[in-house]
C-alpha cells in the first residue's frame, strides 16, 4: 500500500504546487490521476519516484519511505543518449529473466538500430519496453498512450491489465479520461494541490460528466465574450 | 533583432555564471586573468601573434560546427548569418584588440575575414553511424565510448593507424595519443538520461569509480599498442608517450568528475565545457596542474552531491 500523507512541494518560494495532499493507494489496483494542465500531476510521480524535494508530508510505501528500488517510472516524454542503439539501452537495465526478443515482437523495434533514428511512437514503445524489464512492485506511468497508434494503445493497456494480474500497484496519468475510466480501478482528481476526490472509476463517470459541463460552460462564456 | 538576441545571449551568460557558484567563478577570473596576460604577451611578436589567431579561429569553427541552434536561428531570423559573425566576433574581439594594440592589423582584418568566411559554413551534421564488431567490445555500460565511437570511428581508426604505422616518426606516437586524448575527452560533453544513471543502482562514490575505471581502461587499451611500437624505435624517450598517456588520464578522471559535478539529464553544461577547456589548457601548461588535481578533488564531492539526488536510495 502506498500511503501519502500531508504531501506540500513548492517550486521557489511563492508556488506550492501541491498542498498538504492526502493519497492511499492499495497494492495490485491501477489508479488514474487526472487534474487539468498545471494540476501537479507530474510533480506527484516525480515525487513518488523522489526525483522532488518534499517541503512536508511524506510517501509510504507499505510503511516505509518509498524510494527508486520499489518504482518504475515512465516519464512523458522518454529521452536518450544518441549515437546507441535500442538492444544497448535495454541492456543497462538488469533483468535476466526479460526476454527483449519476446517481448518486442509486441512493439517489433528495429533494436539494433540507433535510437536517433527512431520516430517518437518507437521511442515511447522503447521507453515502455525499459520500463517493463525493471520489473519493480510499483509502475509510474505519466502519459503512457501519449504518440502511440491505437494498435500501439491496445497493446499497452493489454500490459498494465497483466501487470496488475502479477499484483502490481499501477498509477498513471492521461489527458484522454476515457482510457483512466476503462482501465483504472480508481480515478484520482487533483486540483489546487489536493486530491479533490479520489472515486472507483463507475462512480467517477457522474463526477467527470459534472466538471466537464462546468469547465465547457466557463469557457463557452468566455468564448462569447472575447469573440464579441 | 540582433540587439535583443545579444540580449538573451548576455542573460544566458549570466545565469550560467550564476551557476557556476562564487568559488569556482573566483577561480575561472583568475585562471581566465592568466590567459589574457598569456594571450597578450604571445600577440607581441609576429609568428606567436599569427598562431594565436589561427587557434582562435579553429576554436570558433569547432564552436560553428557543433552549436545546436543553427537551425533554429536559420528558422526565425533571416540575417541568422548576422548573427553568427556578431557573436564570433564578441569572442574573438580580445585577441583583435590586442592584436590591433601590437599593431598587427593585417592579422586583425583577416581574423574578421575568416570569421565572416566562418558564418557561411552550413555543414550539415553527418548522420552516419558506423555500426562495427569494435563496438560489441565496449561494454554496455561505457555508452559514451560506444556513442563516440559510433559516430567518429572512421577518424579514430586513421589516427590510431597513423600512430602505429609512422611511430619510426618520433612525434607521431604522442601526436596521435594527443589527438585521441582529445577526442575521447569530447565524449563526455552530454549529460545522459537520469534513467541511465539510475540504471546502474550505484551508490554516488561507487557509479563515478566504475564510470572512471572504465573510461581509463578503454582509453589503456587504446593507447597500449603505441606505446610498445614507439618502445622499439625511441627506446631513450620511452617516457614521452606515458607523459602523454598519463596526461590524458588525468584529463579523463577530472572530466567525468566535472561532468557529473554539473550533471542535468539531457542537457550539454556550459560550465562543465568550460571547466574541461580549463582542465585542458591548465595541464599543457605544468604551472596549473596543482590546480588541475585541486580541482579534481573539489569536484569529486560535488559530483558525489549531485548525484546523491539520483541515486540517493542505493546507500
Amino acid at each position: 500500500m502506498i500511503t501519502i500523507e500531508n504531501l506540500s512541494i513548492s517550486y521557489g518560494k511563492e508556488k506550492r504546487v501541491i498542498d498538504a495532499l492526502d493519497l492511499t493507494i492499495s497494492e495490485g489496483t491501477i489508479n488514474g490521476i487526472v487534474g487539468l494542465n498545471g494540476a501537479g500531476k507530474t510533480t506527484l510521480l516525480n515525487a513518488m519516484y523522489g526525483l522532488k524535494s518534499i517541503e512536508t508530508g511524506g510517501i509510504k510505501w507499505n510503511g516505509e519511505k518509498i524510494t527508486k528500488k520499489a518504482v518504475s517510472y515512465l516519464v512523458t516524454e522518454p529521452y536518450f543518449y544518441s549515437n546507441i542503439t535500442g538492444n544497448e539501452y535495454l541492456s543497462l537495465f538488469k533483468n535476466k529473466h526479460f526476454d527483449v526478443k519476446k517481448w518486442n515482437e509486441l512493439f517489433l523495434l528495429p533494436l539494433d538500430q540507433i535510437i536517433d533514428e527512431y520516430s517518437t511512437g518507437m521511442k515511447k514503445k522503447l521507453a515502455i519496453l525499459s520500463v517493463i524489464k525493471q520489473d519493480k512492485p510499483i509502475f509510474i506511468l505519466d502519459e503512457p498512450f501519449n504518440g502511440l497508434d491505437i494498435e500501439t494503445c491496445r497493446i499497452i493497456r493489454s500490459i498494465v491489465l497483466g501487470l496488475k494480474e502479477k499484483n502490481k500497484t499501477i498509477i498513471m496519468t492521461s489527458h484522454i479520461i476515457e482510457t483512466l475510466t476503462n482501465l483504472c480501478d480508481y480515478i484520482h482528481y487533483l486540483e489546487g494541490g489536493k486530491i479533490k476526490y479520489s472515486k472507483e472509476k463507475n462512480e467517477f463517470k457522474e463526477f467527470e460528466r459534472e466538471l466537464f459541463e462546468n469547465l465547457e460552460n466557463k469557457s463557452i462564456k468566455l468564448i462569447t465574450e472575447l469573440l464579441n | 533583432m540582433i540587439v535583443n538576441l545579444l540580449n538573451i545571449r548576455f542573460k544566458q551568460f549570466y545565469r550560467e555564471i550564476l551557476r557556476i557558484g562564487f568559488f569556482r567563478n573566483i577561480v575561472l577570473l583568475g585562471i581566465s586573468f592568466m590567459l589574457l596576460v598569456f594571450l597578450y604577451l604571445q600577440t607581441n611578436n609576429f609568428p606567436n601573434a599569427m598562431y594565436a589567431s589561427i587557434i582562435v579561429l579553429l576554436l570558433i569553427i569547432m564552436l560553428h560546427t557543433k552549436r545546436d541552434d543553427k537551425i533554429f536561428l536559420k528558422i526565425n531570423f533571416s540575417s541568422h548569418k548576422w548573427i553568427y559573425f556578431i557573436e564570433y566576433l564578441f569572442v574573438s574581439l580580445v585577441l583583435i584588440v590586442f592584436l590591433l594594440i601590437h599593431n598587427f592589423w593585417e592579422i586583425a582584418l583577416l581574423t574578421i575575414a575568416v570569421l565572416g568566411i566562418i558564418t557561411q559554413i552550413d555543414l550539415k551534421k553527418n548522420r552516419t553511424n558506423y555500426n562495427t564488431k569494435i563496438q560489441k567490445w565496449i561494454p554496455d555500460e561505457c555508452f559514451e565510448w560506444k556513442s563516440g565511437v559510433r559516430n567518429l570511428f572512421p577518424i579514430i581508426v586513421i589516427i590510431w593507424l597513423i600512430g602505429i604505422s609512422f611511430s619510426f616518426f618520433v612525434g607521431s606516437v604522442p601526436i596521435a595519443l594527443f589527438i585521441l586524448g582529445i577526442i575521447s575527452l569530447n565524449f563526455l560533453e552530454k549529460g545522459e538520461p537520469y534513467q541511465m544513471i539510475i540504471a546502474f543502482e550505484k551508490k554516488p562514490n561507487k557509479f563515478l569509480s566504475l564510470k572512471i575505471k572504465q573510461q581509463l581502461a578503454i582509453l589503456s587499451i587504446i593507447s597500449a599498442p603505441m606505446i610498445i611500437v614507439f618502445q622499439f624505435f625511441h627506446s631513450h624517450l620511452w617516457y614521452v608517450p606515458f607523459i602523454v598517456y598519463i596526461v590524458f588520464c588525468i584529463l579523463q578522471v577530472y572530466a567525468i568528475l566535472v561532468k557529473y559535478s554539473f550533471y542535468e539529464p539531457n542537457s550539454k553544461s556550459t560550465a562543465a565545457q568550460i571547466f574541461i577547456g580549463i582542465g585542458f589548457v591548465g595541464l599543457l601548461m605544468p604551472i596549473f596542474a596543482p590546480l588541475i588535481i585541486l580541482l579534481s578533488l573539489r569536484f569529486y564531492l560535488k559530483a558525489k552531491q549531485n548525484l546523491s539526488y539520483y541515486l540517493n536510495d542505493y546507500y
